[in-house]
């Protein structure tokens, strides 16, 4: 990429690698150029475990992009994610020397080193760091405290971390496609991104995004990430629940469960069937309607429960005003946000990308949020770049900018 | 094992206010005590009881009781539970002088037999009239033993159950997953006894060692009473740079531990964490993460940290849990056995013997000692192999309970989770909370299809 106010973002997804290409415009608007797609092999569950093949794939993605937005990609801002990937809250303290009473850029540094000082298991590292609230000498509510005076600065940090050779494996396979990786940014920040907006985040809000293989989740409260995880499953698992319930093949599976299938228990006729035909249009075998809703039901009600159980472990289900947000491909299962209302208590919606220049209709799907989030998250990173003077700064302010907001 | 010896302190100001005392009642149990001598136990007193005059002279405990002097003229109960108490009633006045001034008792005996099955219910009884807490760890016979010995034990466990405060079940069933079935049956044996050795040690150190933060016996009794008084044990220790992911890592594949997928089933764990003075927060942080990961969410987690200056650069995890009960909730049954983390598994036959490398060299170590005490076990055990002979013949009085049912479910279970997790078969599993989520959720939870 020759300008800089042009971002690159790919999603190596379990079904599908997406790649967006997007321009900064001057008036601080984002515009897509290009959305570049190719179906993915060797990909299980959210992470590689075949890299030739994965390879290939994410080329076929790269080529497709650029063709599209006629624009050569140098770098990219990776999303991951994985069922190794966890999160934790952590504060982080820092005492003023004798002396000196103004908070400077260094204590933000030091206060931000001094919440990361947990100790992980020796394969994980962080990927990120990321501000919640300041407090200074106690005092709640501090939203910069740079230039303010006083003795004690303490933060509220979210702290997401994986295991590190697992992706830096995704890292290498955009390598060794001559590619530099701008950031990683783990898909569910990247999705909330492009579906929330500044008000959604303030009022409170959960994002689940429902991929092939992946159940990414974040919480918004009070304009700040309060909780965020992964969960290895996603629609493949539906997909493999019908195969084995309704003893059909796989491939069978996924078109049944894209064409019929919904979360809703009891929405049937009794006896109602679903004529299964063979590829030559002859009927095969019938299917009750309630017996793959049910399927789907369980498996859907289950994802719901986990992410209910691991958000309201710290009880922020309350404060969510904007209420659940649910995108990705497997969003797609009609009744789904009833079925997540009656889960949370509180309103859902299935929703696709905010709208931004250049999308065609065809990207306003929920399948696209995560790779559209990337190129918004490298746009706020880019917004805030300009502004600062020296890189410690920087990195504090695009990141205290993207999360705060 | 031999290596214990080391970090099973010599710090003695925990012992003078804690009196220990280890009872093994009839031929299994002083196998049992026998080991524990051999492999080294501190500040605490071993006694051993039993009807037959020949293995207890052979026995190498302090303090010896002989249970019926006139009712058995110092031959064995026969295989015969009634037998036991009759002898244990009759000597219920030198077993009362043993354990007066105790503070907890250990009990262990083989149930099955007569001694062990008779009078062990007997003596946890009088423990607890005077006052002690009383901790029972018994084993249960195998399989093949026998109906009528699986049905006496099953009985005689009932009555421990009644009496004292916490009961460890050993099944010698699971034992076979520590021995190759082609090992000797005395070998077999003895790696029961080392097992169950190894953790009196364990349970007997978490109270008498000084610990930063200390688990008391009202915590292992909270652990082991609300479950179905089946036990998991875990022992593991290493050092070196990742030494607290090692040691978990070792303990968790203790095969009493089924690779800690069985932890899902749990209802409360012990862990307890010992090292030198160079333990860090962030080690015992590690231990807890990962251990946390292998258990439920409703899990009640108890942590005991020690340090013990012997250990020198290494550190040790033990972990002791009790399953639930599997009575009240049957879906657990299929839960954990799904939860299996190893998909190569599945192609294994439906058996269950594992050889596991760490076990292996743990009988290596132990084998000298067992040639010695070869002598002392032989005699007992024969006659009781016979004695069960004769009762087969006999007949049955009681239907089978325990053993034979926990195998069947186990080879069920097996083919079950083969099918199961279709295109994930080979993947890595997704576990939340114990729940194998690669499995469909409407298998897992039995709903029933229209």
């Amino acid at each position: 990429m020759a300008r800089d106010n042009i971002f690159a973002g790919i999603e190596i997804g379990t079904t599908k690698v997406c790649v967006v290409v997007a321009e900064a415009r001057h008036d601080n608007t984002l515009k897509i150029l290009g959305v570049g797609n190719a179906p993915s092999r060797g990909i299980r569950k959210g992470e590689i475990v075949d890299f030739e093949t994965a390879k290939r794939c994410v080329h076929d993605a790269i080529v497709d992009a650029e063709e599209r937005s006629d624009v050569e990609i140098s770098e990219v801002y990776l999303g991951i994610t994985g069922g190794h990937i966890r999160s934790f809250n952590n504060r982080g303290v820092v005492l003023l020397e004798e002396g000196r009473e103004e908070i400077d850029e260094q204590d933000l540094e030091d206060v931000r080193t001094n919440a990361r000082e947990v100790s992980l298991p020796m394969e994980d590292c962080v990927l990120h760091t990321i501000i919640q609230h300041y407090y200074v000498d106690g005092q709640d509510g501090v939203l910069n405290p740079l230039g303010l005076f006083g003795k004690k600065l303490e933060a509220d940090f979210h702290i997401v971390f994986g295991i590190r050779t697992r992706i830096q494996n995704a890292i290498r396979c955009v390598k060794e496609l001559e590619l530099d990786t701008a950031d990683v940014v783990i898909n569910s920040f990247a999705t909330a991104q492009a579906v929330l907006d500044k008000n959604h985040k303030q009022l409170g809000a959960l994002v689940i995004d429902i991929g092939g293989g992946t159940t990414d989740f974040v919480v918004y409260v009070e304009g700040a990430v309060k909780q965020s995880g992964v969960i290895a499953v996603g629609g493949d698992h539906i997909t493999n629940d019908l195969s084995i319930g309704l003893k059909i093949p796989s491939a069978r599976a996924e078109k049944l469960k894209m064409e019929e299938g919904d979360v809703t228990l009891g929405n049937a006729f009794p006896g109602e069937t679903i004529v299964l035909r063979d590829e030559t249009g002859f009927a095969g075998r019938e299917i009750e309607r309630e017996t793959l809703n049910q399927i789907i039901h369980c498996r859907i009600r289950e994802i719901f429960d986990i992410v209910s159980r691991q958000v309201e472990g710290d009880q922020h289900l309350n404060y969510l005003g904007a209420g659940v947000f649910i995108t990705g491909g497997s969003s797609q299962l009609r009744g789904i946000e009833h079925l997540a209302s009656e889960v949370f208590a509180m309103p859902a919606q299935v929703t696709a990308p905010l709208p931004l220049a250049g999308v065609t209709s065809a990207f306003e799907h929920p399948q696209f949020s995560t790779a559209i989030g990337l190129v918004r998250y490298a746009h706020l990173v880019h917004l805030d770049r300009p502004m600062a003077g020296g890189i410690l700064s920087r990195t504090m302010k695009r990141l205290s900018g993207i999360f705060r907001t | 094992m031999v290596q214990l010896n080391r970090q099973y302190g010599r710090e003695t100001n925990a012992t003078e206010t804690l009196r220990i005392r280890v009872i093994g009642v009839g031929g299994a149990g002083s196998n049992i005590l026998d080991r524990a001598m051999l492999d080294g136990i501190d500040h605490v007193e071993l006694t051993t009881a039993n009807t037959d005059v020949q293995s207890l002279t052979g026995a190498v405990a302090s303090q010896k009781i002989q249970l019926g002097r006139s009712l058995t003229r110092g031959l064995g109960s026969g295989g015969d539970p009634e037998l036991g108490l009759a002898a244990a009633e009759e000597s219920s006045d030198e077993i009362q002088t043993a354990i007066a001034g105790c503070d907890i008792i250990f009990i262990c005996a083989g149930l099955g037999g007569g001694t062990g099955s008779g009078a062990a219910p007997f003596i946890a009884k009088l423990a607890k009239e005077a006052g002690a807490l009383v901790l029972v760890l018994v084993t249960m016979p195998f399989t093949f033993e026998g109906r009528r010995r699986c049905a006496q034990a099953a009985a005689s466990l009932e009555l421990v159950r009644q009496n004292a405060d916490a009961v460890i079940c050993f099944e010698n069933d699971r034992m076979a997953e520590i021995t190759l079935p082609r090992m000797g049956i005395h070998e077999a044996f003895a790696a029961a006894d080392v097992t169950i050795s190894h953790s009196i040690r364990a349970i007997a150190s978490l109270l008498l060692q000084p610990g930063l933060i200390r688990l008391g016996f009202d915590d292992i009794c909270a652990v082991l009473r609300d479950g179905d008084a089946r036990a998991l044990f875990g022992f593991g220790e290493a050092d070196g740079e990742n030494r607290a992911h090692d040691a978990l890592v070792k303990a968790l594949r203790n095969p009493l531990m089924n690779r800690g997928a069985m932890l899902a089933n749990a209802t409360s764990v012990i862990v307890q964490i010992r090292g030198g003075a160079n333990v860090t927060l962030g080690e015992v942080g590690i231990v807890m993460e990962e251990l946390n990961r292998h258990v439920n969410h409703q899990t009640q987690v108890m942590m005991g940290v020690a340090v013990n200056s012997g250990m020198g650069p290494r550190l040790s995890v033990s972990i002791l849990s009790s399953l639930g009960d599997s009575s009240e909730r049957p879906v657990k049954a299929n839960a954990y056995s799904t939860a299996l983390p190893e998909p190569e598994r599945l192609e294994l036959p439906p058996v269950l013997t594992i050889p596991e490398p760490v076990t292996s060299a743990q009988l290596d170590v132990e084998r000298p000692a067992d040639d010695a005490k070869l002598q002392l076990d032989s005699v007992p055990e024969e006659r009781e192999r016979r004695s069960s002979k004769r009762e087969l013949d006999a007949g049955t009085k009681t239907p089978p309970k325990a053993s034979p049912k926990t195998i069947e479910a186990k080879q069920e279970v097996l083919q079950f989770d083969a099918i199961s997790r279709g295109r994930f078969e080979k993947s890595e599993p997704t576990i939340v909370d114990g729940q194998d989520l690669d499995v469909p959720t409407f298998l897992r939870r039995h709903v029933k299809m229209s």
